[in-house]
């Protein structure tokens, strides 16, 4: 038999708080998976394909992408419901500016219904948002990362090759032609086969470098008027994009003050419509519209 | 969703890859076989001095394709390899053609100075155990 002690007695109450408390966060992380789950998907991946394009396609090719996703569809589905919403919110607002009476007050309710329905599409409509510009932020974050990882194969080792192969390329491109006159100056000696077509292929490929190069598709990212590395217009494709995030925050805080200005008139209207019902005289309330002894007399003392 | 966009892309992708060019396989082989030939032609003791400069016309005019096939071989740029690395550490041996006319010496001249053989060192050499 176990001896009583106080760690006996507390451990099953820790064990039952624990216990509870893993359950609720395991649920609450569930439920908030579940609900991140079911808003529309966009899944882009940050592919080889991608890491290759030129930097001033990179943008369009994104957008691109998202424009074909389910994401894309529900915000567009919801901006459209947006705008329709708001009309309805313009025509009544005209409709209780004419009205009076119980029309009015009706009018002002549904006013207030329409206006939280506003809120809530809204409230849908920048979560689609902010789904959008996050995942932008993580596709650009993967881009950077795959960009730098290539730059990290270049070792010292390495560099030190290339700088060796420019200058032995450089001092081949000095020399050719003195090699030409001295090897093939000579009408005994004729150029190889190589030579020749490789000169008859040159001006065409110097002519495509060149279109290629002023094609505007290829013109190198800018950011601010200056050309900028791939990696830096990567980076500033995520700060961008943070931006926007810290912009989606305010927003968020301005739906929120209207929905409380919502809630503040619907308060308003129903106080509105009760004390009009409360001035209703059926002759035995008091000015506070308390039923009053006092204030049937007049029953008793008229003829 | 990867990005696809296959119609825009295809062209492009395939574009890339060729410019970035497929390993034109061993020209840097060849061409350090094709110097091992002329200065085996060079230095055989067998051959006459004709043979010898005939040999050495043909190799001459096969290693200045040779060379400057290694040299625009765009495949090579950055490939740290052993045999890259040793072929663009010395562009007077590797290179000789090209370097002989540029210096205006003669190849076996040229080879023999970049492996350190002169007359003076033949003239010290002593034969001995190391």
């Amino acid at each position: 038999m176990q001896r009583i002690s106080s760690a006996n007695r507390v451990f099953p109450g820790a064990l039952l708080a624990g216990a509870t408390f893993g359950i609720g966060f395991l649920l609450v992380l569930f439920l908030a998976a579940s609900a991140f789950a079911a808003t529309p998907s966009w899944q882009p991946t940050a592919s080889e394909r991608l890491v290759k394009l030129p930097s001033s396609y990179l943008k369009k090719a994104v957008d691109r992408d998202f424009a074909d996703s389910e994401l894309a569809n529900a915000l567009t589905d919801v901006n459209g419901r947006i705008k329709l919403k708001g009309q309805t919110l313009t025509d009544l607002q005209a409709a209780i500016a004419k009205a009076d009476g119980d029309v009015r007050t009706e009018l002002r309710h549904q006013f207030l219904a329409e206006k939280q329905e506003f809120i809530k599409m809204m409230g849908e409509q920048q979560e689609f948002r902010r789904k959008q510009v996050q995942t932008k932020v993580k596709l650009y974050e993967q881009l950077l990362a795959r960009l730098e990882r290539r730059e990290a194969g270049m070792t010292p080792e390495k560099a030190e090759l290339i700088k060796r192969q420019e200058a032995a390329h450089q001092r081949f491109e000095n020399s050719v032609s003195q090699v030409d006159m001295a090897l093939f100056g000579s009408p005994e000696v004729s150029e190889s086969k190589y030579a020749r077509e490789y000169a008859k292929n040159m001006s065409a490929i110097e002519a495509m470098v060149q279109a290629i190069k002023e094609h505007p598709m290829t013109a190198q990212a800018e950011v601010d008027g200056k050309a900028v590395t791939k990696q830096d217009y990567v980076r500033q494709l995520i700060a961008d994009n943070q931006a926007e995030v810290a912009i989606l925050d305010q927003e968020g805080t301005i739906l929120g003050y209207m929905a409380k200005l919502v809630a503040l008139d619907a308060m308003a209207l129903s106080e509105e419509v009760a004390s009009q019902q409360g001035d209703d005289d059926s002759g035995v309330t008091d000015e506070k519209g308390d039923v009053s002894l006092s204030s049937s007399v007049d029953f008793f003392i008229s003829k | 969703m990867n990005i696809t966009m296959k119609s825009l892309l295809a062209p492009l992708a395939v574009a890339v890859v060729l410019s970035t060019g497929a390993a034109q396989a061993g020209t840097l082989e060849n061409l350090e076989r094709e110097r091992a030939i002329l200065v085996q032609t060079l230095l055989s003791p067998t051959l006459t001095p004709q043979e010898r400069a005939d040999k050495i016309a043909v190799s001459k005019s096969r290693l200045v394709d040779l060379e400057r096939m290694a040299l625009r071989d765009e495949s090579l740029t950055g490939l740290n390899r052993p045999v890259v690395r040793k072929a663009f550490d010395n562009y007077d041996l590797t290179f000789l053609v090209h370097a002989s006319v540029e210096k205006k010496v003669g190849l076996m001249d040229l080879w023999l100075d970049q492996v350190g053989i002169s007359t003076h060192s033949l003239m010290n050499a002593r034969v001995g155990r190391r």
